[in-house]
């Protein structure tokens, strides 16, 4: 758990300021206030000090970043692709974009959200949009979360700029390095970025070696920028990310192989309108391996209720990709009003497969067993989505959204089809859905540091393919299989947020509380009728439309500067979510805390962090859940800046949970410990 | 490009389309097609050249025959009306102590189909070294109003997976059944038709289909220790045949208990029948 108070404010502040509103700084005053930040977050940049706390931050996984994020919390199978949810939202019912670009897992297990395929390097920056609001991207009802690919500055003094950085942590003996390099000459500018880590299996607070938590990874992201004139420019981006060996202590599987690679065109015109469009294509293939794991399973024969021990092996690919493209523009249709409209259009296809191989001790292979646990299909998502943001005096703005996707999933799989006849549906090869969003956000000044954020939304978000047409998904959680429900409704959101932000030089604090009324909850309902696939399954689960449900969440923020040196950071963040039944909802984390002190001066830092989670006892025990104990853990850092041949050095020291604590979250699953006392040392050599 | 998209998804579909109505457009059926021809020879008497065909050799099981009859007189013509009647015959030891049976029969029915008589044999056991099979066609050949009776000397295997098994029923029925597996014969994933096939040995000689049983199934992978919902317990559809859906989730090995009733008592222990996908 390494953290740096500067990436805190680099990434939360743009996002505090443009939580409501992505992208008019031109109205919204607060971000104007907050620019000079939103600006150092670009890179590389003017101010070397920025700069230099930001890319020592490259050392943390995305993960990391994440966790500090407003409103985040991350669902944790493993040391590696932590799975991001935001007011108790999760998969689905979340929109996690790459620059506006869709990108989906290819894990029927959750293995691989879409911000284990990305970088921290990767990023120039992380928008969040919160509940019903965040539809620009596609319709869905627990916000967005969009990563924005870093670029070469154009307007940066220094046209060209590398770095090569080393990290160690002695917790999981993890080795990163880190290369970029950029340069900008005349029209063009390119830029590069590569990380590579080896993580082994880490040792938690109770001196114990965490099997299967180890993980290793490339990442390489190229861009090339092409700016004719001062208001047009092109960009191609082109990222690869490969993880190899990544171990889920929480789940009977590792990942033998995680592969994604995106390649993505933009073209843009700076003038009144400001015009992008955009086409891309990414690809994710991923191998699930148990050939590490012990899979010598005890089975109590039906016939003679003799016990027997069997070997099974089982292969699990899974393959998806994403072909889309979209074009946005805004219309300042008079001096008031400004409509932003975007069209977008994108293919996904899928396919997860599941091949189980069976021995017996002493006899042959019994035949292969073949599912395919996402049958082939191919979904295909056209959407229209407008926004019109009216500046009705300095003290108060409105702004109103609506988004429209049609929606339509063609099952390719004849095998797919018949899988499902078994629970006696006759599938149609097409199906069609309209999904809609409408939202009305109003800003009010009520002094002039203080605003109030108003948002009042509805929102409706499609089904996935593993809620649709999942065949006996394993939850390591519940251990029950999971099938999808081919004519399940989309799931429907009321949604409500009040936000006060408060700004003045010294200090910034936001608070917000959200409220979601949901409809049509779609959650694993136990089905008796359905006898388990298998011997170490619980039983099956089908997705079903739960009537209602309701989530309830507030945060506080405070950055406080009382001089310039020293600065206060407090993020908290408090969901509550109860079925309809009363009964809480699961995966829902406990308060959590997290108070940071910086204190910098010149080319030194120091900085001391504190992180505190109470314990859960709101448990859904149906789902297995159990209460979570409180824990606080401390971590401390610091960094100094030497010249060497007239460039920067950079090294850091630090240390995460000092006291060695024994601790895992109520998000956590199998309740495994997390890493106890880690030595972090890192270099980095800016040329 | 959604204008490319769709018009893609159009295209696909309207070929997709065309294609099924090809298909639709099936043209006139083989009644062979999938058979092949095990046996030939001429029912003396009767003129008439008798063949028979079988999707393999004969086995031990529930064998769908064909039999096709030629005019001896004309061999390019078939003779489509006639009475067909199957004569398999078990010898089992040598000399005096030889002892004799049949098996379960269905016959053609008098009326061709598609110019071929399918009927079937439900072999009991398979040939072995001191058990012979002949399978006896009687026919009458109606066109010429005339009786004959085709011979052979056939060799019955006994398949690797059983589909067909002889027990005898459990007291008060304690009679000696005959009970075949029919379909799947072509089990993919999904749901699918079963159907068996119940007889009773009245005699050596006489082995009658019987209906008045009743058959229950569980579908079960052993290896996983699962089984499937929503199967349909075969009920009689007349002439000893029982129909019903089983489910499979999934390819592997497949086991299919069965239970079969008398008058709601189980008269049957430990019956079942493997399905590999």
């Amino acid at each position: 758990m390494r953290k740096n108070f500067v990436i805190v404010w680099l990434v939360v502040l743009p996002i505090l300021s443009m939580a409501q509103i992505a992208d008019s700084s031109k109205i919204w005053p607060t971000v104007i206030t907050l620019q000079e930040v939103k600006v150092s977050a670009d890179l590389p940049l003017n101010n070397s000090d920025v700069v230099d706390f930001y890319r020592t931050n490259h050392f943390a996984t995305l993960d990391n970043i994440n966790a500090r994020l407003d409103g985040m919390a991350l669902i944790k199978r493993g040391a590696y692709a932590l799975e991001p949810q935001l007011n108790g939202f999760s998969g689905g019912q979340l929109n996690v974009t790459i620059d506006g670009m869709r990108m989906f897992g290819a894990c029927t297990d959750k293995m691989d959200p879409i911000t284990s395929y990305i970088e921290p390097s990767n990023l120039k920056s992380i928008a969040i949009n919160q509940g019903t609001n965040g539809s620009i991207n596609g319709c869905n009802i627990g916000g967005s979360v969009d990563l924005c690919l870093m670029e070469p500055n154009q307007k940066s003094l220094n046209p060209y700029a590398s770095s090569l950085g080393f990290g160690y942590e002695s917790v999981s003996k993890s080795k990163n390095v880190l290369f970029s390099i950029a340069s900008i000459k005349n029209k063009w500018a390119w830029g590069f970025d590569a990380v590579y880590r080896k993580n082994e299996n880490y040792r938690s607070g109770d001196d114990q070696i965490i099997p299967f938590s180890q993980f290793q990874k490339a990442n390489l992201h190229a861009v090339v920028k092409y700016t004719p004139d001062d208001i047009q420019n092109y960009k191609l981006d082109l990222l690869y990310d490969d993880a190899r060996n990544v171990g889920y202590p929480a789940l009977p599987m590792d990942v033998g192989i995680a592969r994604a690679s995106l390649m993505a065109f933009e073209y843009q015109l700076n003038n009144k309108n400001q015009l992008k469009a955009k086409i891309y294509y990414n690809t994710i293939h991923h191998v699930m391996d148990d050939s590490k794991r012990d899979s010598l399973y005890i089975l109590d024969s039906n016939t003679d209720g003799k016990s027997d021990s069997v070997y099974m092996r089982m292969d699990m690919p899974g393959k998806s990709s994403t072909l889309g493209a979209y074009v946005q523009f805004v219309l300042p249709w008079n001096e008031r009003n400004r409509l932003l409209v975007k069209a977008d259009n994108y293919t996904h296809n899928s396919l997860a497969e599941m091949t189980m191989h069976m021995r017996y001790p002493g006899s042959a292979l019994v035949p292969s067993m073949y599912m395919q646990t996402w049958p082939q299909m191919l979904r295909n998502v056209s959407g229209i989505f407008l926004q019109n943001t009216t500046f009705v005096s300095q003290k108060l703005q409105i702004m109103m959204n609506g988004r429209l996707d049609y929606n339509m999933d063609i099952l390719q799989s004849q095998y797919g089809q018949e899988q499902f006849s078994v629970f006696n549906y006759s599938l149609s090869k097409k199906q069609s859905k309209l999904v809609k969003s409408l939202n009305l956000s109003v800003q009010y000044y009520l002094l002039k540091s203080l605003s109030m954020v108003t948002t009042m939304g509805y929102s409706e978000r499609m089904p996935t393919i593993g809620e649709r047409l999942g065949f006996y998904l394993y939850n390591a959680y519940d251990g029950y299989d999971y099938i999808g429900n081919p004519y399940i409704k989309p799931e429907k959101s009321n949604y409500f947020r009040l936000a006060f932000q408060f700004s003045r030089p010294k200090i910034k604090t936001n608070f917000s509380q959200s409220f979601s009324y949901l409809r049509n909850y779609i959650m694993g309902v136990t089905d008796t009728q359905i006898p388990a696939m298998n011997f170490y399954a619980n039983g099956i689960r089908v997705y079903q439309n739960i009537p209602s449900a309701k989530l309830y969440s507030t945060d506080l923020q405070v950055l406080f500067n009382p001089i310039n040196s020293l600065s206060f950071y407090l993020n908290s963040k408090f969901t509550m979510g109860e079925l309809g039944s009363g009964e809480p909802m699961p995966l829902i984390p406990p308060l959590n805390t997290v108070f940071a002190a910086q204190y910098q001066k010149g080319k030194f830092m120091l900085q001391a962090e504190c992180e505190n989670s109470l314990a859960q006892n709101r448990i859904n025990l149906n789902y297995g859940e159990r209460q979570t104990p409180s824990y606080t853990i401390f971590n401390f850092k610091s960094g100094y800046t030497f010249k060497l041949f007239k460039y920067a050095l950079d090294a850091s020291l630090g240390v995460t949970n000092i006291l060695n604590k024994a601790y895992y979250a109520h998000l956590d699953w199998g309740r495994i410990y997390r890493p106890g006392r880690s030595l972090e040392m890192f270099l980095k050599y800016s040329f | 490009m959604k204008h490319i998209l769709k018009f893609i998804y159009i295209l696909l579909i309207s070929v997709l389309l065309i294609s099924c109505d090809k298909n639709n457009e099936a043209p006139t059926i083989d009644p062979l097609d999938g058979y092949t021809k095990l046996k030939e020879g001429y029912a003396l008497g009767a003129s008439a050249k008798v063949e028979i065909w079988g999707k393999k050799n004969f086995f031990m099981g529930y064998n769908n025959l064909v039999v096709v009859l030629y005019d001896s007189l004309n061999l390019k013509e078939k003779i489509t009306d006639a009475h067909i009647h199957f004569m398999p015959l078990m010898t089992m030891g040598m000399g005096a102590m030889a002892m004799q049976h049949t098996c379960p029969i269905e016959n053609p029915d008098e009326t061709d189909t598609n110019d071929v008589f399918p009927g079937a044999v439900a072999f009991v056991m398979p040939t072995t070294a001191d058990g012979t099979w002949k399978l006896g066609i009687a026919v009458h050949n109606h066109k010429y109003d005339k009786e004959g009776e085709a011979n052979f000397d056939i060799t019955v295997d006994n398949p690797e997976t059983s589909v067909l098994t002889v027990f005898t029923a459990l007291a008060p029925d304690n009679n000696k059944l005959v009970l075949s597996i029919l379909e799947p014969s072509k089990p993919k994933v999904g749901i699918n038709d079963i159907e068996f096939t119940l007889h009773r040995k009245a005699s050596m000689m006489d082995w009658p289909a019987d209906d008045s049983y009743t058959i229950e199934i569980t579908p079960e992978m052993p290896s996983m220790g699962h089984g499937s919902p929503n199967n349909v317990n075969p009920v009689s559809s007349g002439n000893g045949h029982y129909k019903g859906k089983v489910n499979f989730t999934m390819t592997g090995e497949w086991k299919i208990n069965v239970l079969v009733k008398k008058d709601g008592n189980l008269i049957s222990k430990d019956l079942y029948f493997n399905i590999t996908l």
